[in-house]
Order: structure tokens, then C-alpha cells, then sequence
């Protein structure tokens, strides 16, 4: 069997070493054969959270642009936050031929950067990372907190209606990354333009998901602080259905959540991933087998699109929400979509009983009191919200 | 009609290697059907995997120079369990000496990597990485000489200690904790395979970490101190019985401990050539070759030779499904673990058959 081995090995080795020689670069590509290659973190097969989001948007985004996922979507599924074993699943990739990686997960983010520089001819395109380069590398993210202020109003609009102000929210982490603190922070404000007396009181998992504790921390967040609606940031729907079986109510995230929760579920702050992939693919596309064009194709090495690009938004309110709250999301929603407001600047948005809204200076401050930004001041940097934000705004306590 | 179970007293070299040959065999049957349920065609599957994507790949020297980097460690960890499980000490903490040895070689690499020349601070890692694993592993044997503790359930609760202790270093950014990157915001190992990584010669394109020889020059030195030196002769009686080789005169305490030391610290190498290659720390270091390096060595019956047949076999199992399963949709990597498990089950079972036989009972009751 070791000989047996030896030999296959030798063999492959000598093919592939006079295959070698030849015809690396220069081959054109058009849509009809572009090859994909993805790097998962957990399995291709999973049926819901963060694997599954990155796939089906792969899979959708291919569709949009007539590309097959039978044929031309190569995946190396469960690879661990491992440097040596992203390589490896790289080099996997790259021996397929693929035309473009996308690696979905933080911790890529070395492998990644490296491995953009040891194959020129192939685009690497790393989501959640802050890392690029100017020709084959870049980095890819959505303003989830733009999503997370429209579900906050829909939470605000319902601690109104109940007249409970306490409001519950299960993080993955909390200041310890800047995905989390600005999630949390597009939330609490989301909630304050509709009811400026609520409190937003946040349990740290810990873990980007932990079903037991995301069940135990929400009931906790009911029972220990009263809270009326559960928002989250964790993988799994366990915190709605923990709001449905006490009766309260919550607002999802990543995906719609309505199905496991009906009689709790306001609305969900959702990702449409295959927006972003539909765009690189045809910027991968449109490169020519030019792998170097793609950051110019993409319009810079940092894609990190809103509401404006329908990457990120709300999930269609169910009729748990609030009277008017369809009216004041569907404001907020356009003073974003039309970019003449934004949610971490010195201009706070109230919204009216009737589901109108106003705009008025105000400091943005956190809740050591600290001022973030002054009043009438323009929105934080992206560079703040996607790298450096460790805080949270006032009204929110981490307990 | 009944049937009863007789011991064999012999079983020829040839049929012995039948059994193990058809229960492998068997096991791929088990599979084929899975994957044939699956929409896949077996074959196609089989071949990919067996060849490990290496066919018609422009870059197949870098499959398998990543292949050995799967190889070396379980080979290794292999080889050191086995050490222990002669002497049956139920050494299963492999993961949590692995990990130890691992962080200690990252402390060394980051700490002294940029004061030092590479080959100096390459074997103070390797020195590192066996003494932190060493008493990690000697540590229990420690409790077992001399309070009689359970080793097995002792070295697997010291699994979860390591591993949390290396995530909590992963994730904690602090003054303090030199193994995460300054500039990065968020927790991210610090990378130092510029400051400490294992040489490699070049073979044309082809890069041949030197971590592979010295693992396949320390298999053959375990293997002679097991069978021609004075303490493998004690480590085979203590494992048969500890009375015999007390009422021999020999000092059974100082072998367990001495022979634990060896075990864990060998397995801290592994970890030291892991992390020598890899060239950064992380939460996934050890590719679960503490559990695996079980299997394989138990699936080699502790021969020294064997286990590197094995060692390669299953890390073709390993690195052969991730690169088949990157083409076939319906299969996800984590295949190469059911059929691990059908292997080593139906293997347990072709053992079962070498030890004993089937008879039918006569009528009568007469054999």
C-alpha cells in the first residue's frame, strides 16, 4: 500500500512538474468560466447561522450573474482560525484553478494577506478583516449597525406600547470587538429615537455562539432585569424563543427569525451577503484574468456597503410591531438610503406616536459620558466603527 | 442452532493481515454506500481522495508538502502515546501536552526568536516545548505513583486546562500577553515564522520541511529503546504486570515517571515542529492529533513501523477528503472522520476475529 502510494505520489509529483512550466498566466476569463473558490468555517451543509449566510450568498450572488455552483464553486469547508491550515486550504483552491477566494471568517485574516502576495494571478477577498492591498487583496463588510438602529426603532416603538422600558440584548461580545460594540450601539440609539427613557441592558456570551448560554442569558435579561423585548448578536434564534416562551417580544439577527418565534419576533437586523458577492464576482469578471485590476474594479480595497446597497436591512415587520412602526423605519431607512443622516453622528432622530420623524443636535456620548462626537458633528470614521469602537453609548449597561 | 466463541491459540502473519486488509476494505464499502446515497460517485470520490488532489494540479509539490505538515505531528504524537500505552498508562492527554508544548515553543519563538540566531532559538523552542509538556504529562504520573489517581481521567480533564488556557491567551488583549498582535485591534496570534522556522531543502519547487526526517530518525531511535535497550524490556514488563516487575527488582515508580516524561515530552516535539512550521500559535494548533495519535496508535498495536504506515494512511484520509470534498458539493471535510471511525471500528472488530473464532455448536452439544 506505501509503495502503491509512493508511486501515485511520484507520478502526481512528475505531472505536475512538467505541467508547471507552461501556461500560468494569460488566460482570459469571462463569466461563463470563472471558477470560485470559498474557505468556510464551519460546514457547507449547515442549514442556519454564519456559514450558512456567507453560502447562500455565495450560491445566490452566482446565480444573479448566471454562473453554475455545480460546476464552478469549489469550497473547503471547517476550516479552523489556523493559519497553516487557511494556507493549506489556499493552496487547495488554488490548484483547482480558481479565479477569486473568499474567506469568511476574522481569522483568515493573516493567511489571507500572505497568500495574496504568494499567488498575484488569483483575487482574495476577506470578510470582516481590515486588511487589502492595491491590486488583488481586499476586505469586505456590511453597516450592520444601520440595520440594528431600524430593528432598535421597532424595539423602542414596542417598549413604548408596553410601556416597559427595559430592553435586552444578548452579544457575542461587547466592547472586546468593534463588530459587537457597534451593533449594540445602532441598536441602543435605534430604541432611544423612539423612547428616550429606555435602558439597554447587555449580557456578554463571550463566544460568537454558544446556544445554551444565548437561551440562559435571555431568560436572565426577562426575569433578573425585566426586560420586555430581546434583541441579539449570536448565531442562533435561541433568544426569541426564549422571549416567545415568556411572552415578551425581540428583534433577530442575521437572518429573519419570524419562523422561530412568530407570536415574539419584531423584525430581524439581516445581511444580504450575495449582494456583496454578486459585485465581486462581476468585478472579478470584468478583470479579464487580470487578477491585479481587481481593487481598482471594486472601487477600492475596502467594500462596505448599507443600507444604500441593500446589503444590510430589516426583515418585514410582522404584526407583533407597533402601531407606525412601518412608517418610522421606512423614514429612517431613506435619510440612510439617501445619505443625509447616519447613525453615530451629532444628529439624533425622534420619532413622533404617528411614526414621523425629526432630526435635532445632539452629543453623541457614551456611557461613561464621555462626548464621541459633539453636537452636529459628522458621523465616526469607518475605520472606527469597523476597527476601534470599544463603547458603548449611553443608556446601554453591560450587566 | 447455536454458536459459541473459541480463543485462538495462533494466528499466521497472512491471515492477521487479511482481517486488517478487509476491515479497511469494508470500512470504504461503508462509506462507497454513504457516498453513493449521497448523489457521489464513490470512485470518483476514492480516487480524488487516494491521490490527494495531486493529478493534473499546477501546484501538487505544495499539496504534498502540505500533506506532510498533516503527517509529521500525528506521526509523532503517535509514536509518543505509544510509548505510554505499552507500559499501559493510559496516557490521553495528548491535546493538552501538545498544546503546552505548543505555547511554550511560541514563548520562546517570540520572546528570544528576534535576539538569537534561528538554529539556537529553534532548539531552545524544541527544549521548551518537551520540558513544559514533559511535566505537564510526568505531572500525573506523579499522582498516579503516588496517590494511585486515574490516569485516563486525569490527562483528559488537563486537556480542557490546556486548551482554555490557550484560548484564554488567544483572546485576552492585555499589557501583558506578548502571543497577540499590538497593531491588530482585534485578538490575533503574533505571526513569528520570519524569527523561527524550520529549515527546509529544496528539492526543485518542492520543499522538504527537515521536521520530516528527524521525526522519521526519532520513530527508528523509539524504536530500538524499545526493543533493544534495558528500559524498553521494563516498560513491556511493567505493562504486562507491575507485581512481576516489582518482584523483579525493578524500581516500577521511577519507570512509570521516567517513561511518562519521555512520552509527554516527545509529544511536546511534535508541538515544537508544529509550531515551527505553522510559524504562529492558534486555537486549532494541535488538528486533534491527541485524539487522533489514539487511534493510530492503537490501530498499530504500538509497533514503532506500523505506526508510520498508519500515520501516513490516515493522514491521506484526512488531507485526501479535504481536497475531494472541495470539489463535490454534497461532502463536507468532515467525511474523513466517519470513515476514521469506520476504520478503527471495523479494525477493533477484524481484532476481535484474530483473537478468537466462531463455532458452530454440534448437535449433541459435542464440539
Amino acid at each position: 500500500m506505501k509503495k502503491f502510494l509512493a508511486l501515485v505520489m511520484a507520478l502526481a509529483m512528475t505531472l505536475s512538474l512538467a505541467a508547471c512550466g507552461g501556461d500560468v498566466s494569460g488566460e482570459q476569463t469571462a463569466g461563463a468560466d470563472l471558477k470560485v473558490g470559498a474557505i468556510y468555517i464551519n460546514s457547507k451543509n449547515d442549514t442556519a447561522g454564519y456559514t450558512f449566510a456567507h453560502h447562500s450568498g455565495i450560491v445566490g450572488g452566482m446565480k444573479d450573474l448566471g454562473l453554475d455552483p455545480e460546476t464552478q464553486l469549489f469550497i473547503v469547508d471547517e476550516v479552523p482560525e489556523d493559519k497553516q491550515q487557511v494556507l493549506a486550504a489556499v493552496d487547495t483552491l488554488v490548484g483547482q484553478d480558481v479565479d477569486i477566494i473568499f474567506g469568511i471568517s476574522f481569522g483568515y485574516i493573516d493567511a489571507m494577506s500572505e497568500a495574496a502576495e504568494t499567488y498575484p494571478e488569483v483575487i482574495f477577498s476577506h470578510g470582516t478583516g481590515y486588511l487589502s492591498n492595491e491590486t488583488n487583496f481586499n476586505n469586505y463588510f456590511g453597516r450592520a449597525y444601520q440595520a440594528r438602529y431600524l430593528a432598535g426603532i421597532a424595539a423602542g416603538l414596542k417598549s413604548l406600547e408596553t410601556g416597559n422600558n427595559n430592553v435586552g440584548y444578548v452579544a457575542a461580545y461587547t466592547t472586546a470587538y468593534a463588530e459587537t460594540a457597534s451593533g449594540i450601539n445602532g441598536f441602543a440609539l435605534g430604541v432611544q429615537a423612539a423612547n428616550p427613557n429606555a435602558k439597554v441592558y447587555v449580557k456578554n456570551l463571550g463566544a460568537w455562539a454558544d446556544e445554551v448560554n444565548e437561551k440562559a442569558y435571555a431568560e436572565e435579561l426577562i426575569n433578573t432585569f425585566g426586560c420586555g423585548v430581546i434583541s441579539q448578536h449570536c448565531d442562533s434564534a435561541q433568544p426569541q424563543i426564549a422571549a416567545q416562551n415568556a411572552g415578551v417580544f425581540g428583534c433577530g439577527y442575521n437572518s429573519d427569525m419570524t419562523a422561530d418565534a412568530p407570536a415574539a419576533h419584531l423584525t430581524a437586523a439581516i445581511w444580504n451577503w450575495n449582494v456583496y458577492y454578486a459585485t465581486a464576482m462581476q468585478a472579478a469578471i470584468d478583470c479579464e484574468g487580470d487578477a491585479s485590476k481587481f481593487v481598482e474594479k471594486m472601487g477600492g480595497p475596502a467594500y462596505y456597503g448599507g443600507l444604500k446597497e441593500g446589503f444590510v436591512d430589516a426583515s418585514p415587520l410582522t404584526e407583533n410591531c407597533a402601531a407606525n412602526t412601518d412608517k418610522a423605519i421606512a423614514a429612517a431607512k431613506k435619510l440612510m438610503v439617501d445619505g443625509e443622516w447616519d447613525v453615530f453622528t451629532g444628529v439624533k432622530l425622534s420619532v413622533a406616536a404617528d411614526g414621523t420623524i425629526t432630526q435635532a443636535d445632539a452629543d453623541l456620548v457614551d456611557n461613561a459620558g464621555n462626548v464621541i462626537v459633539a453636537a452636529g458633528g459628522p458621523s465616526v470614521e469607518d475605520g472606527v466603527i469597523t476597527g476601534t469602537m470599544n463603547y458603548l453609548v449611553a443608556g446601554v449597561e453591560e450587566v | 442452532m447455536g454458536f459459541h466463541i473459541v480463543k485462538r491459540d495462533t494466528c499466521p502473519l497472512w491471515k492477521k493481515a487479511c482481517f486488517y486488509v478487509a476491515a479497511v476494505l469494508a470500512a470504504l464499502v461503508v462509506g462507497g454506500i454513504l457516498l453513493f446515497a449521497m448523489g457521489v460517485n464513490p470512485f470518483a470520490y476514492y480516487s480524488r481522495m487516494f491521490t490527494m488532489g495531486m493529478v493534473g494540479n499546477k501546484i501538487a509539490y505544495k499539496a504534498f508538502e502540505n500533506y506532510l505538515k498533516v503527517f509529521v505531528p500525528l506521526a509523532l504524537t503517535s509514536v509518543a502515546l505509544s510509548l505510554a500505552f505499552k507500559m499501559r498508562f493510559w496516557n490521553i492527554g495528548g491535546e493538552g501536552q501538545f498544546i503546552l508544548g505548543s505555547v511554550a515553543a511560541a514563548a520562546v519563538a517570540l520572546k528570544l526568536g528576534p535576539s538569537l540566531p534561528s538554529a539556537v532559538t529553534l532548539v531552545l523552542m524544541c527544549l521548551a516545548a518537551m520540558l513544559a509538556a514533559g511535566l505537564y504529562g510526568v505531572f500525573v504520573a506523579a499522582l498516579k505513583v503516588r496517590f494511585g489517581t486515574n490516569e485516563t481521567l486525569l490527562t483528559l480533564m488537563l486537556n480542557y486546562v490546556a486548551l482554555y488556557l490557550l484560548i484564554f491567551l488567544g483572546e485576552t488583549k492585555a499589557d501583558w500577553n506578548f502571543f497577540l498582535q499590538e497593531k491588530s485591534a482585534r485578538p490575533v496570534f503574533e505571526d513569528f515564522s520570519a524569527l523561527a522556522s524550520f529549515p527546509r531543502i529544496m528539492l526543485g519547487k518542492f520543499g522538504l520541511n527537515i521536521c520530516v526526517i528527524l521525526t522519521f530518525l526519532i520513530g527508528a531511535l523509539v524504536f530500538v529503546y524499545l526493543k533493544y535497550t534495558k528500559h524498553g524490556y521494563e516498560i513491556s514488563v511493567v505493562g504486562d504486570s507491575a507485581g512481576t516487575a516489582h518482584y523483579a527488582g525493578m524500581k516500577v515508580n521511577a519507570i512509570v515517571l521516567r517513561t511518562v516524561f519521555l512520552s509527554a515530552c516527545l509529544i511536546g516535539l511534535a508541538a515544537a515542529f508544529k509550531v515551527g512550521t505553522a510559524g504562529v500559535l492558534s486555537t486549532a494548533i494541535t488538528e486533534d492529533v491527541g485524539w487522533t495519535g489514539i487511534i493510530v496508535a492503537w490501530l498499530s498495536q504500538l509497533n514503532t513501523a506500523v505506526i508510520f504506515v498508519v500515520s501516513a494512511l490516515i493522514s491521506v484520509l484526512h488531507f485526501g477528503s479535504v481536497q475531494a470534498a472541495s470539489t463535490f458539493k454534497q461532502v463536507d471535510s468532515s467525511f474523513a472522520n466517519m470513515l476514521q471511525g469506520a476504520i478503527l471500528f471495523l479494525v477493533l472488530t477484524a481484532d476481535f476475529f484474530i483473537r478468537f473464532r466462531i463455532v458452530r455448536n454440534q448437535k449433541g452439544g459435542k464440539q
